[in-house]
């Protein structure tokens, strides 16, 4: 092969990866994809459990400073201190486990998750935090 | 203060509102030719006896000369609509019969604005404009303001408003059937500022009483039916500072219903009936440090408890009873699954209830249109509040009019605005579009603000949809490309200006909307706490 026709290939290749890429991204799950009304793992989520995901959320503020974990909600965690004196966690949360250390992003700004898939009841060890699913391996945008 | 005619009228006491009713009057009054008569005669206290013949008059007036003349609009559908509403008002007389039953239903949040969203959301549901919508109690005869504030708070809070509501007088923001003297928190002073409650009142008159809702049952508003507390956040024994002697306010419900002061409480908030070591039905830990599970307690007593819509469904209303359907607040209507609706448990406290010789008080509340707002999601707002809507109208359908007050407001408002100029369909969770000219229905294209982008029909002035960030030193720029789908989305954030991470109240006034015995007297712009003596004054006359 030509140096010119492998370079034109790979051009070629990066543009159809960066198309699939974009194809990914401009559909990404929703929380509310995950789960059924009455909070059992909906089809696409069992179908997908295992596999590499994309997600978006808002990130609720991080339980632990420097940590790898935060935990992903469908809308900005709102927090009343003249209603209530604890965080109130919905049901349909997401557990993210991060590939680097947590970098934190504004509650009011929505972020994309990155990361594989996994059902199932499960303990962060730092945090104590329980959740029912969850992404590791995750990176964000 | 000084009349038009130049004259002192009244003194401080005279509410404001009264001094314009009485100049609107005379106005009318002059209008018709007997304007000096009545500037002779004119003095606050005849006034107020005659307001009521002097409307009635005026309006018969009026309506005598709107059929005497031949308008060119008169076969306007607009104008004939207005007749016969005209019409139907006129024939309305006072019920001064003593109410054997007073129902108070109480959207928190849902002031004159969530109102209005929940009338166009409505509407929109049921295939119209939304505009034009009636929502059950905006049927009601009698309407009228409330100013909500607490005694240290211009925008106030649930404790202090359900306490008026509830007690009669206006209190502390934060505080739970206790009087202003009350410094917030402090256990010691509760004795001395204690009031009596409704639970404690209505029951004194040999009535029932229930309280319903979609929040946690020991949550302010609810609580203030029964409750006595230096605080609204002592929910559960864990949230109480060392030394309180006072009894936490779950405990307090316990109490109520063994000594039969309260008889039906439907809602959330099962953790703090339960110890930290327990989980209940739903798999959910308690709260609980004093190892009291209240629930068991509530059943050694006598007292039935149900913890889903199919135990609601099969309770013995015969018995007091305790639904408990959440482990903190219950689901919004939009995410609702295994639970009763507000309208299930609105029949089912009145069902239980209405056995009682001589009647029931029951207080029902919509509790998470307050939180849906709270969250800057319009959608879980508008739909709560059609939930609430239901509830309305279910009571309304189980009672009659001649001896059951219905009352039906909010607390407090929020800071939610609305914006312009918005042609008749746009969705109201959705984009303000374009008004059409040569048409009726909007142009199906979105106004663009002059930074070039749409933007909703419902913003709010403070929230997590804050377009200012703090990664770019709080400044700011509004998404690009929002469209319809994304903002008809039910989880779709609504967008703010000033950044917090749970939007606020407000101190705007809200509505009061009454019909049944004395509803007539719900008129004008009143304190809250004047709500509380109405329906004491409809339960009482004799």
């Amino acid at each position: 092969m030509l140096r010119r026709t492998f370079v034109t290939h790979l051009i070629a290749g990066l543009g159809t990866t960066a198309t699939a890429h974009r194809s990914i991204a401009a559909e990404p799950l929703k929380m509310r994809d995950l789960y059924n009304k009455d909070l059992s793992f909906s089809d696409i989520a069992q179908d997908r459990d295992g596999s590499r995901v994309e997600i978006t959320g808002f990130m609720a503020p991080p339980l632990k400073a420097d940590s790898k974990f935060f935990v992903l909600t469908k809308t900005p965690m709102s927090v009343c201190p003249f209603c209530e004196t604890d965080a109130e966690w919905p049901d349909d949360i997401l557990a993210i486990e991060t590939k680097r250390r947590v970098r934190v992003i504004p509650f009011n700004v929505r972020i994309l998750v990155n990361g594989v898939l996994r059902l199932g009841s499960h303990t962060d060890p730092d945090t104590g935090f329980v959740s029912r699913v969850r992404l590791t391996d995750a990176t964000y945008r | 203060m000084k009349s038009r005619f130049g004259r002192q009228c009244f003194g401080p006491n005279i509410p404001e509102n009264f001094t314009k009713l009485s100049l609107y009057q005379l106005e009318l009054l002059q209008n018709f030719g007997t304007g000096p008569l009545i500037r002779r005669q004119y003095n606050p206290i005849w006034s107020l006896r005659m307001k009521t013949s002097f409307l009635a008059l005026a309006a018969m007036l009026t309506a005598t000369a709107t059929t005497a003349q031949d308008l060119p609009q008169a076969g306007n559908n607009w104008f004939s609509a207005a007749q016969s509403e005209l019409k139907s008002r006129l024939a309305i007389t006072p019920n001064t019969g003593k109410a054997k039953n007073v129902i108070i239903l109480i959207s928190d949040g849902n002031g004159v604005g969530s109102n209005y969203a929940a009338r166009l959301w409505m509407g929109q549901q049921a295939g119209g404009f939304g505009d034009d919508f009636v929502l059950p109690h905006e049927a009601f005869p009698n309407l009228a303001l409330s100013k909500t504030y607490n005694v240290n708070a211009q925008t106030p809070d649930s404790a202090g408003t359900g306490t008026a509501m509830h007690s009669g007088v206006k209190t502390k923001a934060g505080v739970i059937g206790v009087d202003e003297t009350l410094n917030r928190g402090d256990c010691s002073q509760v004795q001395a500022a204690t009031v009596a409650n409704a639970a404690e009142i209505y029951t004194n008159l040999g009535k029932n009483v229930g309280i319903v809702s979609t929040a946690r049952l020991t949550h302010a508003t609810p609580a203030s039916v029964y409750a006595h507390s230096a605080d609204r956040n002592f929910e559960d024994d864990s949230k109480l500072p060392e030394g309180c002697a006072t009894p936490d306010i779950s405990s307090q419900l316990l109490d109520a219903m063994k000594a039969g002061t309260v008889d039906i409480a439907l809602g959330g908030g099962r953790r703090h009936f339960i110890p930290k070591d327990t989980k209940g039905e739903e798999g959910k830990s308690g709260k609980r440090t004093d190892g009291r599970n209240l629930i068991k307690e509530a059943a050694d007593a006598g007292i039935a408890y149900v913890w889903n819509d199919e135990t609601a469904a099969a309770a013995d209303l015969t018995k007091p009873v305790l639904g408990l359907f959440e482990s903190s607040h219950m689901k919004y209507e939009h995410d609702r699954t295994g639970e009763p609706s507000l309208a299930e448990m609105t029949e089912m406290a009145i069902t239980s209830l209405a056995g009682g010789e001589n009647g029931f008080f029951l207080s029902i509340e919509a509790g998470r249109v307050d939180h849906a707002n709270h969250a800057g999601n319009a959608h879980r707002m508008v739909t709560d509040a059609a939930a609430f809507a239901a509830a309305v109208a279910r009571a309304d359908a189980l009672t009659d009019d001649a001896d059951t007050l219905i009352i039906v407001t909010a607390d407090h408002e929020h800071a939610i605005a609305f914006n312009g100029y918005c042609g008749r369909g746009s969705s109201i969770t959705g984009l303000c579009m374009g008004v059409d000219s040569n048409g009726i229905e909007h142009t199906g294209e979105p106004n663009l603000a002059a930074d070039g982008q749409p933007y909703t029909v419902i913003g709010y002035l403070n929230g997590s949809g804050s377009v200012l960030r703090e990664d770019m030193n709080w400044a700011g720029v509004r998404p690009a490309g929002l469209d319809e789908e994304t903002a008809t989305d039910p989880d779709y954030i609504q967008q703010a200006l000033i950044p917090s991470r749970s939007e606020t109240h407000s101190g705007e006034d809200v509505a009061i909307y009454a019909k049944g015995p004395w509803a007539h007297l719900i008129n004008g712009t009143v304190e809250q706490n004047y709500i509380f003596h109405v329906m004491h004054h409809a339960a009482t006359v004799e």
